[in-house]
């Protein structure tokens, strides 16, 4: 369907029956988040009786009442294994998609997704990506107390029901500012869903020709409802999904742990920035990333961040690249316009609206102090979480099309300067007169482990809890 | 008169294909064996094919009906088809005669599993068989017809010690610059 249509029925969202935190963002008062990795050792009716427990405390989508949100929330994910830890047939699991059942260390699908040489899952961390892993409990809490208090009752229940245990944990804090460790403003551009989260629509949502912006169709995010494909279907079907009661207000979840070698990327880009506009430091990042580190768009600001900018505003990312085709301000292989190109690859923008996804990512690990320029062995990083309707669709398409190729916006092979290269070879192209060359591109990102889950929705999460799922 | 264009022509590039059904039974066989010839470690046995810019193949089981876009009646294939394309530099004739020489084992593996091949899947008969299979392309499409797969390659390798000697040589005063591109692609 084309962009631009508009004609279809209004869409009513469940929200009791869908999972909180992936259409609309807890937001940042929950700055401590920890991801909980379960393994199941034991008869299905046995890990029923726990998971039965956890999904009494899980938090939906339904809005807080003013001033009442909860110390701490707890969300619930699975994998393809997990599912048959707790009985699912094969015959169910087998009606969930292909790249979430074979998981992401899957050996053809690591070398597309870049994960090779030190981000290979042979390299990843225990418990990470060898189908250990059964179900992802997802913690965030508003204080360390509190965070605390929720992880001990978590770990107090499971040592009571016996059989499961935690073989991975990532403890994770919002950095302030809300940046990642390299320095930039982080998570703010997410896609406006109708009925959702349309206030955002003005940069959020799909570009329209006549310079107007559409929100999303929900099905794009959450299974169930009609997605860009299916919102303007005469049968009024929906798009596919899981077998019920498993699929409906579902989603698909990424989790990608991303060590960042932080003193690496300074030097580099002192050393490039000496070849580079009067050795412009700040300049050179910001074309790498699209934005400057205060998240001002380079498109609209190329040659300083507006000090005013603020991420959370409705115009944060009210911006397009009809008038920088060239990419003389912003790179065309920028970290963000490859991510989101927007209406950059032009067809009215139908080459990338089917891509988008929702992130909830969070930073992990100390901050490097600035101005360090040597690694103090300290790991830290971003641990990366998407959610969306279709992991080959939206994630995979994003990051082995987009970010690892250069071939869509007529780059070669150049791929996410940001990223790195596993191998330190590479480059960056920055368009300019003369263009900048920008080399080496180091090993700056590792992925040290990774998961595709499943997060069931309210009534799926009950019937899993129940062993009616068939 | 006019003369009509060969729809299968687009500057000195050919593009090829050929639509055979498959043996009841060898479906799956085909399938294991194709999956087969797939390995990074070693070249695609195409490769020994130096002419071809692109080529494949690929199964069809079946027709995709939906009649929630105004289709009136469903319709299916009786049997499977093997597509069989191929872009290549020059004339159908010596491609094929290349290929039938070249390629004799996997051909036999792949179109002896087909109805009307030869029993013997090689040599003249194997060609007169791709031959009375080809359809003719609605579209071909090509990028850079003009250009053989020797002037591609060598292109892609000058770009590459173009960006090369580009990315070394970023600050370099003019008369260094000169000096190194002298050094680099000859005076």
């Amino acid at each position: 369907m084309a962009p631009g249509a508009k004609q279809h029925p209004p869409v009513h969202i469940d929200f009791g029956d869908i999972q909180g935190d992936i259409l609309r963002a807890y937001g940042n008062t929950y700055d401590c988040t920890s991801y909980a990795f379960v393994h199941i050792d034991c008869a299905p009716e046995q890990a029923r009786a726990w998971f039965s427990g956890v999904v009494d405390h899980v938090t939906t989508a339904n809005p807080w009442p003013r001033g009442e949100k909860p110390l701490t929330t707890l969300n619930v994910a699975l994998t393809a294994p997990g599912l048959r830890a707790l009985g699912v047939s094969d015959d169910k699991v087998g009606s969930f998609s292909r790249e979430f059942r074979e998981g992401m260390s899957d050996a053809a699908r690591a070398v597309l997704l870049g994960d090779v040489g030190p981000s290979a899952p042979s390299q990843w961390e225990r418990g990470l990506g060898t189908g250990e892993t059964h179900v992802l409990l997802t913690i965030n809490a508003q204080q360390p107390v509190d965070h605390k208090r929720a992880l001990g009752k978590m770990k107090a229940a499971m040592k009571a029901a016996g059989g499961v245990r935690v073989i991975y944990q990532e403890d994770t804090e919002m950095l302030p500012g809300a940046r990642e460790h390299f320095g930039y403003a982080d998570g703010f551009a997410q896609p406006a869903v109708e009925g959702a989260t349309e206030r955002k629509v003005r940069g959020g949502g799909i570009p329209l020709q006549d310079g107007g912006w559409r929100a999303f169709a929900p099905g794009e995010f959450i299974l169930g409802y009609p997605d860009e494909d299916t919102r303007v279907d005469p049968q009024r079907r929906l798009p596919n999904m899981p077998a019920d009661p498993l699929g409906r207000s579902g989603t698909y979840m990424v989790w990608r742990k991303l060590y960042q070698d932080v003193a690496l990327w300074r030097r580099t880009m002192r050393a490039a920035a000496k070849l580079y506009t009067a050795g412009d430091e700040d300049l050179l990042s910001a074309k790498v990333v699209g934005r400057w580190a205060n998240g001002t768009p380079l498109v609209t600001h190329p040659d300083a961040p507006d000090d005013e900018f603020h991420p959370s505003s409705s115009q944060a990312n009210d911006f397009r690249y009809d008038d920088d085709l060239d990419g003389m301000r912003c790179p065309l292989g920028s970290h963000i316009r490859r991510s989101n190109p927007r209406d950059a690859l032009g067809w009215g923008g139908s080459l990338s609206f089917r891509h988008r996804m929702i992130r909830r990512g969070m930073p992990y690990g100390a901050v490097l102090p600035e101005g360090v320029m040597e690694d103090d062995g300290v790991d830290r990083g971003l641990v990366f979480v998407s959610f969306q309707a279709s992991i080959s669709r939206q994630f995979e398409g994003v990051q082995v099309q987009w970010l690892n190729a250069g071939n869509i916006f007529g780059l070669g092979n150049d791929k996410d300067y940001l990223l790195g290269d596993p191998f330190g070879k590479g480059k960056m192209t920055i368009q300019g007169k003369p263009p900048f060359l920008l080399s080496p591109q180091e090993t700056f990102v590792t992925t040290r482990g990774g998961e595709y889950l499943f997060v069931p929705g309210m009534t799926a999460l009950a019937a899993l809890a129940d062993g009616t799922t068939g | 008169m006019l003369r009509r264009r060969d729809p299968n022509v687009v500057g000195q590039a050919y593009g090829f294909q050929a639509m055979t059904p498959i043996r009841p039974g060898e479906e799956d066989a085909l399938r294991a064996y194709l999956e087969g010839l797939y390995d990074d470690d070693r070249p695609s046995p195409l490769a020994k094919l130096e002419r071809t810019h692109i080529a494949r193949w690929v199964i069809i089981t079946d027709f995709v009906n939906d009649r929630a876009w105004g289709q009136r009646r469903a319709e299916h294939l009786e049997l499977p088809y093997l597509v069989f394309t191929s872009n290549f530099d020059g004339d159908l004739d010596s491609y094929l005669d290349e290929l039938c020489s070249k390629l004799a084992t996997e051909a036999a593996e792949v179109w002896g599993r087909c109805v009307g091949c030869p029993v013997q899947a090689e040599g003249a008969a194997l060609k007169a068989y791709l031959k009375h299979n080809q359809v003719d392309c609605g579209l071909f499409f090509t990028p850079y017809g003009d250009a053989t797969v020797p002037v591609v390659k060598d292109a892609l390798a000058q770009r590459e010690q173009m960006i090369a000697f580009a990315t070394d040589s970023q600050g370099l005063d003019p008369a260094a610059l000169q000096a190194a591109f002298v050094r680099e692609f000859g005076g």
